[in-house]
């Protein structure tokens, strides 16, 4: 080996120590805790809104002939039925997700839904195709790159719809275990009410909170406000701007809707009660 | 639920204080530069706050800050700036590598390793810092890279092989420029 071949050999161990002195040329100055914790406080509240925003979601279906399986007050309440077990693949809504209709309302002479709809964890890859062909086929898409991915998570989907237009997917997500919410947790999107542009105005606000919250506050641009509580075991083919509802197979918390009056938009909710 | 979450609000905080440092360097090394290492690691820790509750009770939460933080520098890599993670001069040109003739100040050295590392293809790169800076084994590595450990293993070995090209930089370490 020449001088010069030797000059230029670097072992691992003088890469890694290349690479801890190069290190030690950053400052590392305080952390900046509070930034932090406020800006992973506005990413948790951004999230579903930016989600809504981003993918606008259109499903296939329409409003309108939708059958909502999951009425309030019914087996909603009952919590989640994927537990293991001997069910099937049906009856753990693998292949058709429970739907939960939230709110309803009529404007300009035309209707509006909102509701909840929870595909159950397939078990499986096999299960995993046909839950991901025919999430596909509702014009759903889940939150996972494949349909492998869907093995052992559950995925629900909040949309809404308007007249007879399509229907628009406001929050979904897909994961392995249903995080609980507690106290005054609240994770929300708006959107709005009749268009799905992105510079639309965001009227209709829908998010999750504590199964023990007991009113949620709607505040709008034009600081009035909306308090939204549980509806009880009221249908919703009743008109309601504002309630709070569970929803079947969604163990994770109840659901919320507030609708902000015409001429005003989405300021931000608060769990008041 | 205020006890839950102050406790999980202080755990977190401790969190930040202590791996802040640690953090720091690696993304430095990752991005090359002092404010792109700042952004990188203050938005790797605000995706950790929102997963707190499930993170923080985990076995190796760092293991899932690392996955995240490769995740971000993965995604502005292929958001094509590139050019934010070369160091550049005035000029706006990506440097040369300095005449080793030249090089004493060991913030030249750190400077020549940092132009060699942004020179680096991003999977190189990441591959190169968790094993060698990270001292990651190469299945920790595949895990927070999300891939294999044999795409690790050839990442990392044309990562080295590259750096161990570029003579400058095999001088600062025969000159005495590193103990």
């Amino acid at each position: 080996m020449s001088a010069d071949r030797e000059n230029h050999d670097m072992t691992q161990t003088d890469i890694a120590l290349l690479l801890a002195d190069a290190a030690d040329g950053v400052e590392i100055g305080i952390a900046p805790v509070q930034a932090v914790i406020r800006g992973g406080r506005r990413r948790r509240a951004r999230r579903w809104a930016v989600a809504a925003a981003t993918t606008l979601v259109l499903a296939g279906s329409t409003g309108a002939t939708l059958a909502f399986a999951g009425l309030p007050g019914g087996r909603a309440d009952r919590g989640t039925p994927t537990a293991p077990g001997p069910a099937s693949a049906e009856e753990r809504h693998v292949y058709r997700p429970q739907r939960t209709e939230l709110a309803r309302g009529t404007e300009h002479g035309r209707q509006w839904r909102v509701w909840v709809e929870v595909w159950g964890a397939p078990r499986d890859a096999r299960e995993a195709d046909r839950q991901f062909a025919a999430m596909k086929r509702t014009g759903v898409r889940p939150a996972v790159d494949k349909a492998a991915d869907l093995v052992g998570k559950t995925s629900y989907f909040s949309m809404r719809s308007y007249g007879d237009g399509r229907s628009l997917v406001v929050m979904f997500d897909t994961h392995q275990r249903t995080d609980r919410l507690t106290g005054t947790d609240l994770m929300a999107a708006a959107v709005s009410l009749e268009e799905v542009g992105p510079t639309a105005p965001e009227r209709l606000v829908v998010g999750h909170v504590a199964k023990s919250a007991r009113e949620v506050t709607c505040r709008w641009k034009d600081g009035r406000s909306t308090v939204a509580r549980p509806a009880g075991s009221a249908s919703a083919a009743q008109d309601a701007t504002a309630l709070i509802r569970p929803v079947a197979g969604y163990p994770g918390g109840n659901w919320f809707v507030c609708l902000a009056p015409e001429g005003t938009v989405y300021e931000d909710a608060h769990v008041t009660r | 639920m205020g006890d839950g979450k102050q406790t999980r609000n202080e755990e977190f905080q401790s969190f930040v204080v202590g791996r802040w440092p640690r953090l720091m360097r690696t993304a430095f090394l990752l991005t090359g530069e002092q404010h792109a290492a700042e952004d990188l690691v203050q938005s790797t820790l605000e995706q950790v706050y929102v997963a707190w509750r499930r993170v923080g009770g985990a076995d190796d939460p760092e293991a899932y800050v690392r996955r995240v933080m490769i995740n971000a520098h993965a995604r502005r890599h292929r958001r094509r700036l590139r050019e934010f993670l070369a160091p550049k001069d005035d000029s706006g040109l990506v440097r040369e590598v300095a005449d080793t003739g030249d090089r004493i100040a060991q913030a030249d050295d750190r400077s020549a390793l940092l132009e060699a590392l942004a020179r680096l293809p991003a999977r190189q790169r990441e591959a190169v810092v968790l094993r060698y800076w990270e001292d990651l084994t190469e299945t920790q590595t595949a895990e927070a890279m999300g891939c294999s450990v044999g795409t690790v293993k050839s990442n990392a070995a044309k990562g080295i092989a590259k750096l161990r090209a570029i003579p400058g930089l095999a001088d600062m370490v025969t000159h005495g420029g590193r103990k």
